[in-house]
């Protein structure tokens, strides 16, 4: 039987982007483990306080290493290729070195979350890890990354649309990101807070530059693929692709109003902050005037749902963030818990649930297999029910926590007292969410590795000859 | 848009902008800042003080930075103290005025960080805690702030049930009596929280209350003003010269430094035990030839100074290192450290150093001395 072209380019992606998949999974597992230590240290600070290995700070900060370049390294690379292949309708190539790479990439992850719990911490944000690893991360990152641009490249048609724009940018943003910052810190550092106002430019950019715009692309590409019908207002993509690469870069480092640095550079950022207001709004309309004309499609159709719920999270707490980096609002909210409300509704709330539907779209049609929908349905709830308790929690005990704090009056033990009880919150939605991210990890892997024994026994041209 | 090769320079541009501005404006602006010896006052004039601020921590608070980066302290603690318009960091009491650039150029690890769940430690250093309780406080938050959320590290301290020399009597969370023994990270962390204050005012900020300098504080910070640098107009020129730049090697820590200070201190104290004092040494005021050897081959092992024992191991400073110290250095070295903290002998010159390299040039450069090695070659001449 002769293939269509598009089961023939499925079929070159298979491998690659089940593997990222299957990675991306247990990096999740191991981050949704970490954050509900961390959380739980909170609550209870002598919880495994007799170990070295589980300080707060260390578990906290292997957290975030192991979501963003665990969990959000291998999904972008999934979703990468999946979707430039589908729309540039050309096949992977080079999925042995796609697989080597992804190896080292994980590999590489793996001893610097060892190196950070060991103590081998260094104090940049998001590049705490130790500096032996990088240069494994970062070559095996330029592969992959060659190997993405390689499907954009070969595509069939000239003209681009959104989505490319989005994935592309972020593909060729982490390099360049992480070449600036590596000069600036390691090669060539500067005396005093120079090197803090860079870790901080990295640490929010990453998050900006990498993650953001792979979810955005995400978007742009399944809800008009999907509900089959083009973007509404389509041509404000263009001005709002453009926005957020020329604001984004200047409008992170807000966040050291007030501090030890020159008052230009929070001033700006904080411009620039404000600025975003623009390239939302764009996103925003486009996603959900479209979404919003079929929404009972939207509704019923489970990994839209989940992509629909990531974008009005990015909308709402995009304006909440917006609303906090104004600088009357950041003198009580600038050091309070409210950053781990902007971190997690970045990371949970905005960026994993695109992925989970993004993921739930994909399967079935890479492998043949469905997932059951009970299944989906109950990952969907509980992730949705525990980010936002989350970020509630985050949200009101950060309030608290800022307002209480500006008071001379009061001991800082008084106010932390008063944050407590959110501390507690977040610990139950960590629960919450670590098992539906377990219940996720447990249909993608049932749905790649069907029966794991027969698997390994089947020969190779038996597994692919489908 | 639709060519790759243009779309990543545009890509790259959007990113290389911002980076001109935060990096490379912002280290042209104030990347040179340097130690200063003046200060704002109140009435708006600046006067020119004695002293050079901010003033480097000792070595062993630069050590207790990398622990206290280790452990992930940054995580809740920043330290930074908020400028008046943007925060209301003075009228809690973080800090006697706004923190500012300058007060960050001699640190290594630059640990702003922006969590407080912790209080700010910027200026802990003048909360007047005493080492023990900071100790403490470090083995269980608990046991001296109640309802405290900090992380116990009870794997920086030996428990002991009765009190030995250097033990500290604290309580553990069941309220029973036990004693802890510091280990030397648990110190290295003590010194560099007490080292953490921004006691002084700059040509650019004032104290922003314009309450009078807490003296006693400042004093006790001070125990490096050196009885050299106070004598040295009495001595003759080169022998100044010798013990200045003696004092520079002793002190640095980065490279083209003997990094002495981070282990004998700024005092010349050195550790019970562990590292012998420098100040009022039987070995330092004693055979030239004996240090000389020690500065360029080390020393392991059991040694006893005036009547103490210690055990440890001291690496040479002629050995292959990233920058070994040459004659003239290891010279001014040794001059330097006996002629302060109250010692007062004889110089040390190049040449001396050159005899006894030349006398050990068949000695390999890692072989460190021991005690019995010295001994024997003392009873030998």
């Amino acid at each position: 039987m002769k293939k269509s072209a598009e089961q023939q380019i499925d079929q070159s992606a298979r491998l690659a982007v089940s593997f990222f998949v299957a990675s991306a999974g247990l990096w999740l597992l191991a981050a949704a483990l970490l954050a509900y230590i961390a959380a739980a240290k909170l609550t209870d600070p002598l919880f495994l306080s007799a170990y070295e290995f589980f300080t707060y700070g260390k578990i906290k900060i292997s957290q975030a290493n192991a979501f963003v370049y665990g969990w959000g390294g291998n999904s972008i690379f999934a979703v990468s290729l999946w979707i430039l292949s589908r729309l540039s309708q050309s096949p992977v190539r080079g999925t042995i070195f796609l697989l080597f790479a992804g190896t080292v990439w994980n590999l590489a992850i793996t001893f610097g979350i060892a190196g950070i719990l060991d103590g081998h911490m260094h104090g940049h944000e998001l590049l705490e890890m130790p500096k032996e690893v990088w240069p494994a991360l970062f070559v095996s990152y330029l592969i992959i990354a060659f190997l993405i641009l390689v499907v954009f490249r070969t595509r069939k048609q000239t003209i681009t649309i959104a989505p490319q724009w989005f994935i592309v940018a972020a593909i060729i943003w982490f390099p360049c990101l992480f070449l600036f910052a590596w000069n600036g810190l390691e090669i060539n550092p500067g005396r005093g807070t120079l090197p803090a106002i860079l870790s901080m430019w990295f640490g929010q950019n990453i998050i900006w530059l990498w993650l953001t715009p792979v979810a955005l692309g995400c978007a742009y590409y399944i809800i008009p693929s999907v509900l089959n019908r083009t973007i509404d207002k389509y041509y404000l993509a263009i001005f709002g692709f453009w926005c957020i690469a020329a604001l984004a870069p200047w409008s992170v480092v807000h966040h050291l109003e007030g501090g030890p640095v020159p008052m230009w550079v929070p001033a700006i950022g904080t411009v620039m902050s404000i600025a975003m207001v623009f390239p939302i709004a764009v996103a925003s309309t486009n996603f959900h005037s479209t979404a919003f004309k079929d929404i009972s499609k939207v509704w019923n159709y489970l990994p839209l749902r989940f992509v629909i719920f990531g974008t009005l999270s990015y909308t709402i707490s995009s304006y909440i963030g917006i609303i906090f980096s104004i600088p009357a609002v950041a003198k009580l909210t600038q050091f309070s818990i409210i950053n781990e409300f902007h971190f997690n509704q970045r990371v949970y709330g905005f960026f994993s649930m695109i992925i989970f539907g993004v993921v739930y779209h994909i399967l079935p049609q890479l492998t043949g297999r469905e997932i059951g929908s009970a299944a989906k349905n109950f990952h969907f709830w509980t992730s949705a029910l525990g980010v936002f308790g989350l970020l509630l929690a985050y949200l009101i005990g950060g309030l608290t926590h800022g307002v209480l704090a500006q008071q001379p009056s009061l001991a800082w033990v008084t106010v932390i007292e008063s944050v407590k009880p959110y501390f507690l919150i977040t610990e139950f939605a960590f629960v919450i969410l670590g098992f539906s991210q377990l219940v996720f990890v447990l249909n993608v892997w049932k749905v790649l590795f069907p029966n794991p024994f027969t698997y390994l026994n089947t020969r190779p041209e038996k597994k692919f000859a489908r | 848009m639709n060519n790759i090769f243009k779309f990543s320079l545009y890509i790259f541009l959007t990113l290389a902008f911002a980076w001109l501005a935060f990096v490379v404006g912002a280290k042209n602006q104030y990347g040179d800042l340097s130690q200063t010896s003046e200060s704002l006052e109140e009435n708006g004039s600046i006067i020119k003080g004695e002293d050079l601020y901010p003033q480097s921590m000792p070595g062993i608070a630069q050590l207790g930075a990398k622990e206290y980066l280790s452990l992930g302290c940054v995580t809740c603690h920043t330290q930074q103290v908020r400028s008046e318009e943007s925060g209301f960091d003075v009228e809690r009491g973080w800090g006697k005025r706004p923190s500012v650039p300058r007060d960050y150029i001699l640190q290594d690890e630059v640990l702003l960080g922006h969590n407080r769940v912790g209080p700010d430690l910027a200026n802990v250093g003048l909360r007047e805690y005493s080492s023990e309780w900071l100790h403490r406080h470090l083995f269980m938050p608990q046991s001296v702030v109640e309802g405290s959320i900090c992380q116990p590290s009870p794997f920086l301290y030996k428990i002991s049930k009765s009190p030995t020399e250097s033990s500290i009597k604290t309580e553990t969370i069941d309220k029973s009596e036990i004693y802890i023994i510091p280990s030397l990270r648990a110190n290295r962390i003590v010194s560099y929280l007490q080292s953490l204050h921004q006691n002084y005012q700059l040509p650019e900020i004032a104290f922003s209350d314009g309450e009078e300098e807490d003296e006693t504080i400042l004093s006790e910070v001070d125990t490096s003003t050196s009885i050299s640098e106070t004598n040295s107009s009495s001595l003759p020129t080169w022998l100044s010269q010798q013990i200045t730049s003696g004092k520079e090697i002793y002190s640095k820590v980065s490279s083209g430094g003997g990094m002495c200070v981070a282990c004998h201190l700024p005092n010349g104290k050195g550790q019970p035990g562990a590292i012998p004092p420098l100040a009022d040494s039987d070995w330092v005021l004693g055979d030239k030839e004996r240090l000389i050897k020690i500065s360029i081959h080390g020393l392991q092992g059991e040694i006893a100074v005036n009547g103490e024992k210690y055990v440890g191991v001291m690496q040479g400073f002629g050995q292959p290192l990233a920058s070994p110290l040459d004659d003239q250095q290891i010279a001014d070295v040794l001059t330097y450290i006996r002629n302060e903290w109250g010692n007062s002998v004889s110089a040390i010159s190049p040449e001396e150093v050159k005899a006894v390299r030349d006398s050990e040039k068949d000695r390999e450069l890692t072989s460190m001395w021991t005690n019995a090695e010295l001994q024997k070659d003392d009873s030998s001449d």
